[in-house]
C-alpha cells in the first residue's frame, strides 16, 4: 500500500520536473511567426462547418478577419490570402455590402485586382438594385486593366441601376467618353451604337449617335494614315497631308468641333478639348 | 387524446432550469448581434440582423434538441415513460403529443427571441443612415418562421433517435450533427453545382452529395434571410417546395419514430 502511494508520488514529481523543464525551455524558443495579420485561409467547407452550417455567419466571421488587418503591416504574400478570404466571403454571401466595398478599396492597390473583380462581379449580380459594384468593376477595368470598351459596358450596367434620371445620364455619358479611348475602334463603335439603341431619351440617343459617327470618322482617318505610311514609308506630320496625297477627299468635320490630332506615339486620336486658335 | 401530453410538455418545458440557460444563451447571442454591427462600416443594421438570425437559429436548434431530450429521451431513460404508457391509449399519442408540445415551445422561443432581435436591430446603427435599409416587416417574420420549421425538422429527427437510443445524450449529439449536416448541405451542393472552382478532385464527390440529398434534407432551403437583409425575395416556388420537403421529411421521421417506439420493449 505504502509502496503504491510512493509510486504515484514519484510519478507526480517526475511529471512536474518534465513539465517545468519543458516550459522553461519553450520560453526562449522563437515562435513560428509574430505577424498577427492574416496568414491562413480555411477551406470553405471548414468555415461552413465551424459555424454549424450557417454560411452567412461564416461570411461575417471571415469578413471581420479581413476587416481587422492593417494593410501597412502586411507582407505581399499575405495579400493573396486576404484576397482569398474576401473571395470566400463573397462566395458565402455575395450580397455582403461591406465586403465588396473594402475589397475595392484595398485589394487592387496590392496586386489583387482579379480577386477584387470576382467579388465585385458577384456583388453586382446579386445586388440588382445597387449601382456601386458594377461602377467599381468598370473603374478597375478602365484604370487598372486598361480595357475602356469593357469598362464602358460595365459602366452602362451601373447606370441602368441608378434611379435618378440625371445621374443615369451623366454616367452613360462617361461610359460613352470612355469608349473613345478604346484601341479597337470597331468594338468601340459597336458599343456606342448599342448604347444609343438602348437610350430612353431621344436627345441623348442622338448625342450617342453623333459620338458613334465621330468614332467612324476617326476610323476613316486611321485607315488613310495606314495607307499613307504604306505608300510613302513615312509618318504624316499633319492631318492635311492625307488630303493632299489624295487618300481622303476632305478632312472629316468633328460634329463636336474638337477635331482630331496625333498623340505622342503618332496615332490619330480624338481631341478632348477644342483646338487653340 | 395526444394533447394532454403536449400540455404536460409545456408545463415541464417552461419550468425546466435548462430552458432558462438556453434563453440566456439566446439573449447573449442577441447582444453579440448588437456588437457585431460595430464591425460594419456601411451596413450595421444588416450585419446585426444577419448575426442575430444566425444566433436565433443556433438557439432554436438547441432549444428543440434540449426539449426532446428532456421530455422524451430522459423519460425513456428513467423509465418514467411507463407511467404515461399505462393509460389506455396508443403509444403514438404520447409521442405526437410530446412532439407538438416541443413545437409549441420552440414557437414561443422563436417569437420571444425574434422580438428581441427586432428591437436590437431597431436600436443598432441609429447614428448611420444605411443606403439600403433592412426590411423588418413580413420578410423578417417569414425568415423567423423558416428557422422555426428548420428547428421542427431537427426536433423530429432527435425524437426518432430517442425512440431507439439506449445511450443517454445520443439524440442530442446526433440531432446536432443532423442540424449541421443539413444546413451545410446547401452550401456544398451549390459549390459543386458551380464546378467547385475548377477543383476536379472535389468534383468526384458531386454524385455522392446528390445521393446524400435523398437521405438528408437541405435545411438551408429554409433560410430566407436575404429577403429582410437585402430585399432579395425568395422564389415562391422554392419557398413552397422547401416547406413541403421539410414537412414531409419531418412527418416521415415521426412515422418512423412511432413504429420504433411501438415495438420497443421496456423492462
Amino acid at each position: 500500500m505504502v509502496t503504491g502511494m510512493l509510486r504515484w508520488r514519484v510519478a507526480a514529481l517526475l511529471l512536474t520536473i518534465v513539465f517545468v523543464a519543458s516550459v522553461e525551455n519553450l520560453k526562449p524558443t522563437p515562435r513560428q511567426s509574430v505577424s498577427a495579420e492574416i496568414q491562413i485561409a480555411l477551406p470553405l467547407f471548414a468555415q461552413v462547418a465551424v459555424t454549424l452550417g450557417d454560411r452567412n455567419l461564416a461570411a461575417n466571421i471571415a469578413y471581420i478577419r479581413a476587416l481587422v488587418v492593417v494593410p501597412d503591416k502586411m507582407l505581399p504574400e499575405e495579400f493573396a490570402i486576404l484576397g482569398k478570404v474576401q473571395k470566400d466571403v463573397s462566395w458565402l454571401n455575395p450580397a455582403h455590402e461591406d465586403n465588396y466595398y473594402t475589397a475595392f478599396a484595398i485589394l487592387p492597390n496590392y496586386g489583387e485586382v482579379d480577386a477584387a473583380q470576382t467579388i465585385l462581379a458577384r456583388a453586382s449580380r446579386t445586388r440588382f438594385y445597387d449601382y456601386q459594384p458594377s461602377f467599381f468593376y468598370a473603374f478597375n477595368l478602365y484604370f487598372l486593366k486598361h480595357d475602356p470598351a469593357a469598362a464602358a459596358e460595365w459602366l452602362q450596367k451601373a447606370a441602368e441601376k441608378l434611379t435618378d434620371d440625371d445621374q443615369r445620364l451623366i454616367m452613360q455619358n462617361i461610359a460613352a467618353r470612355w469608349v473613345d479611348r478604346a484601341e479597337d475602334l470597331n468594338l468601340a463603335i459597336q458599343v456606342v451604337e448599342a448604347m444609343a439603341k438602348q437610350a430612353r431619351r431621344k436627345d441623348f440617343r442622338s448625342y450617342l449617335e453623333t459620338r458613334a459617327r465621330r468614332l467612324q470618322m476617326l476610323q476613316q482617318l486611321r485607315a488613310a494614315d495606314a495607307k499613307f505610311r504604306e505608300k510613302t514609308g513615312r509618318t504624316p506630320v499633319r492631318l492635311e497631308e492625307l488630303v493632299i496625297s489624295g487618300l481622303l477627299p476632305a478632312l472629316p468635320q468633328d460634329p463636336f468641333g474638337f477635331g482630331f490630332e496625333f498623340d505622342k506615339r503618332g496615332i490619330i486620336m480624338l481631341r478632348t478639348s477644342p483646338p487653340k486658335l | 387524446m395526444w394533447w394532454p401530453f403536449s400540455l404536460s410538455a409545456w408545463r415541464a418545458g417552461l419550468r425546466s432550469r435548462g430552458v432558462q440557460g438556453v434563453l440566456i444563451l439566446g439573449v447573449v447571442l442577441m447582444g453579440a448581434a448588437y456588437l457585431s454591427a460595430l464591425f460594419s462600416p456601411r451596413q450595421p443594421r444588416t450585419v446585426s440582423l444577419d448575426v442575430g438570425l444566425s444566433g436565433l437559429r443556433v438557439s432554436l436548434i438547441l432549444f428543440a434538441l434540449f426539449w426532446v431530450q428532456e421530455l422524451v429521451g430522459r423519460e425513456i431513460e428513467r423509465r418514467s415513460v411507463l407511467f404515461a404508457l399505462t393509460y389506455p391509449i396508443p403509444r403514438s399519442h404520447y409521442l405526437l403529443g410530446r412532439y407538438f408540445g416541443v413545437l409549441g415551445l420552440v414557437a414561443l422561443a422563436s417569437l420571444l427571441l425574434g422580438l428581441l432581435l427586432w428591437v436590437v436591430v431597431l436600436f443598432t446603427g441609429t447614428h448611420y443612415d444605411q443606403a439600403f435599409p433592412v426590411a423588418l416587416g413580413l420578410p423578417f417574420w417569414s425568415t423567423v418562421f423558416g428557422l422555426w420549421v428548420d428547428a421542427a425538422v431537427v426536433a423530429a429527427f432527435a425524437l426518432w433517435v430517442s425512440t431507439f437510443s439506449t445511450v443517454p445524450m445520443l439524440p442530442l449529439a446526433l440531432g446536432l450533427a443532423f442540424a449541421v449536416g443539413g444546413k451545410s448541405l446547401g452550401a456544398v451542393a451549390e459549390y459543386l453545382a458551380r464546378g467547385a472552382d475548377g477543383d476536379f478532385e472535389l468534383m468526384r464527390f458531386a454524385p455522392v452529395i446528390n445521393a446524400v440529398q435523398w437521405l438528408l434534407p437541405d435545411l438551408s432551403r429554409l433560410d430566407w434571410r436575404a429577403w429582410p437583409m437585402y430585399g432579395l425575395a425568395p422564389d415562391g416556388k422554392a419557398m413552397v417546395l422547401g416547406l413541403v420537403m421539410a414537412a414531409s421529411y419531418a412527418a416521415l421521421l415521426l412515422v418512423l419514430a412511432v413504429i420504433s417506439f411501438s415495438r420497443r420493449e421496456f423492462q
